[in-house]
C-alpha cells in the first residue's frame, strides 16, 4: 500500500468516525442529560457522564397526565404487537393473491387503490380518518387505532416482491400432484416465506412503535396513547422539566435501539428493498 | 368430470378474492374512503361540513386559501424546504454511500451504517424532541459546542432567519441514513467488471466516478430524489415538534397549516389545503421522475 493511500484511507476513517460520532451524539447527550440535575446542564452542557446519577425526571414521569408511565408502556406494547401481527397476515395475503392471481378480474384495483393512498399525505389522510373513524363509531377505541396503522407503506411492496420471485412451476407441481390452494399455501409458501415475514414484522413493529399522530387523532382521551403520543403530551404539558421530557424520550427510544441493533441487518435490508421496489 | 374441475375452479377464485378482502376493506375503508371525504368536505362550508345536510360552495374554499397570504407564504417556505432538503439528504446520503463502500474502509463499516441508520427508526417525536432541546439557548449541546470552538452563539429556533435551517440538519439527520442504505444496496449490485477496465485503461479516481459509478448509479439517483420530494414536501412531525409553525410562520409548511385549520374546524379549507398538497406531491414526484428518466446524464 502506498503512503498517499494510507492517508486517503485514514482520512476516510477520521472523516466516518466523526459523521458517526455526529449521528449518535444526541442519543448519548438525551440520556446524560436527563439524569443530571438543572444546574448542572446549564453550567456544562457538554458533559460526558453526569456528576451524580439524579433520577428525579424518572420520578416526574411516573405520571403523565395523571396516567402512570406503565400504562403508555402497555399501550406501546400492545398497539404495535396486534398492529404488527394484523399488518402482516392482511398485507401477506393480499399480496399473495394478486401475485398468484393477477388476472383476476378487479384484484388489480386493489393494488392501484393502495398506490393512490400511499401518496396522499398521510398526516393529511388523517383529517377525512377522524371523520371516518367517527361514523365507524371507532373513535376512542384501541381497534381504531389499530386498524388504522395495520395498513403500512411498504410491507405490500416487501411481500410483492418475494412472491413474485417464487418459481411459477414449483405451485403447478404441487397442484399436479394434487394439492389444492390451501395446501399449497400451508405446506408450500409459507415454510419459503419465513424470511420475509420475518422482515416485514420488524420492520412494521419499529414503524408502528413510532406513530403517534393516528393515536392521537383516533383517541379521545389519554388513556389510549401510546408512548410517542405520551411525550408529545408532556412536551406541550406546562411546567414539565426538560430533564422528564428527555427522559421520557429515552424510555420512548430504547426499546426500538435495542431491536434494531438486534436485528440491523435484516431491517436495513428491508427498508432498502421495500423503497427500491415502491 | 369437467363440472368438478369447473366448480373447483370458482372455489379456488373465490379463496382468492377472499385472500385479498381484508387488505382491500383496509384500503377502502382507511384510504380511499378518506381521500374521497376529504376531496369532498373542500367543496363545502366548514360549518355544515360535518352535519347531515352539508351546504355545497364550489371552489369558495379555494379560492379563500389562494387568497390567503399566508398561504402563500406557506407553498413557497414548503418548496424552499423542500428543495434544500432533496439537494442536502441525496448528496449526502451519495457521498456516504460511496464513502462506506470504499474498499478502504472495509473493515468497520456496518458500525458506520449503523450510526447512520440509527435515526431512521428512532421515532419522530423522540428525535426531534431532543434536537429542540440541543438548540435552546440556555442548557443545549449545540451554542455549547459552538463557544467551546470560539464561535459566536445563534439563535437557531428563536429567529425566523434561522429556524428553517435548523430543522433542515435535523431532518437530515433523521432521514439521510435511509437514502445512504439505499444507494448503498445499488453500489452492491454494480458491476466490478467496469470499474476494475477503467481502472486499467489509466482513468483517474474522479473520472471513474463521474464516467463508471455515477451513470450506473442513476436509477438509485432517481428513486430516491422522487422519495426525498415526496416525504420533504409532506412535512410536518418536526413543525409540530420544534417549532409549531414559528417563528412568525418561518417553518409553517403546508401540512401543518393545514392541521390547524382543521384544528380551528375550519374543516372546508384544511381539506382543500390537503387537496392541493395531494395534487403537488403528485404533479411534482411524477415531473421529477420523469425528468430523471428522460434526460440523458451520460
Amino acid at each position: 500500500m502506498t503512503a498517499h493511500r494510507r492517508l486517503v484511507q485514514l482520512a476516510a476513517y477520521l472523516g466516518l468516525g466523526a459523521v458517526s460520532l455526529v449521528f449518535v451524539y444526541p442519543y448519548w447527550w438525551m440520556v446524560v442529560s436527563s439524569l443530571r440535575r438543572t444546574q448542572e446542564v446549564m453550567t456544562a452542557p457538554l458533559r460526558l457522564l453526569p456528576e451524580r446519577f439524579d433520577f428525579t425526571a424518572y420520578e416526574q414521569i411516573g405520571r403523565i397526565g395523571g396516567i402512570p408511565l406503565a400504562h403508555y408502556v402497555w399501550n406501546s406494547l400492545a398497539v404495535t404487537i396486534a398492529s404488527t401481527a394484523v399488518a402482516v397476515l392482511v398485507t401477506a395475503l393480499a399480496a399473495y393473491a394478486l401475485s398468484r392471481r393477477p388476472k383476476l378480474r378487479g384484484l388489480q384495483l386493489v393494488r392501484y387503490g393502495f398506490l393512490l393512498t400511499i401518496m396522499y399525505p398521510y398526516m393529511l389522510l388523517l383529517i377525512p380518518v377522524y371523520l371516518v373513524m367517527h361514523q365507524l363509531g371507532l373513535l376512542g377505541s384501541y381497534a381504531g387505532i389499530v386498524l388504522f396503522l395495520s395498513l403500512g407503506p411498504i410491507q405490500f411492496f416487501l411481500f410483492d416482491q418475494f412472491f413474485r420471485s417464487i418459481p411459477k412451476e414449483l405451485i403447478e407441481a404441487a397442484l399436479v400432484d394434487g394439492a389444492g390452494e390451501w395446501q399449497v399455501l400451508w405446506k408450500v409458501v409459507l415454510p419459503m416465506s419465513r424470511n420475509v415475514v420475518g422482515t416485514v414484522t420488524l420492520v412494521t413493529f419499529l414503524l408502528n412503535w413510532a406513530q403517534w399522530f393516528p393515536v392521537i387523532v383516533i383517541s379521545t382521551a389519554p388513556t389510549t396513547y401510546t408512548l410517542p403520543a405520551a411525550l408529545l403530551l408532556l412536551n406541550t404539558e406546562l411546567g414539565a422539566s426538560f430533564q422528564a421530557i428527555l427522559a421520557l424520550a429515552t424510555v420512548t427510544t430504547l426499546p426500538v435501539v435495542v431491536v434494531f441493533l438486534l436485528t440491523q441487518r435484516r431491517v436495513m435490508e428491508g427498508f432498502a428493498a421495500g423503497a427500491v421496489k415502491g | 368430470m369437467n363440472a368438478i374441475a369447473a366448480a373447483r375452479r370458482t372455489w379456488n377464485e373465490r379463496l382468492f378474492y377472499l385472500f385479498a378482502l381484508p387488505f382491500a376493506a383496509l384500503v377502502i375503508v382507511f384510504g380511499l374512503w378518506p381521500i374521497a371525504q376529504s376531496i369532498r368536505v373542500a367543496f363545502l362550508d366548514s360549518y355544515t361540513a360535518l352535519s347531515p345536510d352539508p351546504r355545497w360552495v364550489g371552489f369558495a374554499n379555494f379560492e379563500t386559501i389562494f387568497a390567503d397570504p399566508y398561504f402563500h407564504a406557506s407553498l413557497r417556505i414548503t418548496l424552499i424546504f423542500t428543495a434544500l432538503s432533496v439537494v442536502a439528504n441525496v448528496a449526502v446520503a451519495l457521498g456516504l454511500a460511496l464513502a462506506i463502500n470504499s474498499p478502504l474502509v472495509r473493515r468497520g463499516s456496518t458500525f458506520f451504517k449503523l450510526c447512520i441508520f440509527l435515526p431512521v427508526i428512532t421515532p419522530d417525536v423522540a428525535a426531534f424532541i431532543v434536537w429542540k432541546a440541543m438548540y435552546d439557548q440556555d442548557f443545549g449541546a449545540i451554542n455549547a459546542a459552538l463557544a467551546a470552538l470560539g464561535l459566536p452563539p445563534m439563535a437557531f429556533l428563536a429567529r425566523a432567519d434561522s429556524a428553517l435551517w435548523a430543522i433542515t440538519v435535523a431532518e437530515l439527520w433523521k432521514h439521510v441514513g435511509f437514502y445512504t442504505i439505499i444507494f448503498l444496496t445499488n453500489l452492491a449490485l454494480l458491476d466490478p467488471e467496469l470499474d476494475r477496465a477503467a481502472m486499467l485503461d489509466g482513468a483517474s479516481w474522479r473520472q471513474r466516478l463521474v464516467h463508471v459509478t455515477l451513470p450506473q448509479l442513476r436509477p438509485a439517483i432517481t428513486i430516491n430524489a422522487v422519495y426525498a420530494l415526496i416525504q420533504f414536501l409532506k412535512t410536518f412531525t418536526v413543525a409540530v415538534v420544534m417549532t409549531r409553525g414559528g417563528p412568525n410562520f418561518a417553518t409553517n409548511f403546508v401540512s401543518y397549516y393545514a392541521y390547524r385549520r382543521f384544528d380551528e374546524a375550519l374543516y372546508g379549507e384544511a381539506t382543500a389545503m390537503a387537496t392541493t398538497l395531494f395534487v403537488l406531491v403528485g404533479a411534482l414526484g411524477y415531473a421529477m421522475y420523469w425528468a430523471a428518466e428522460r434526460r440523458d446524464w451520460r
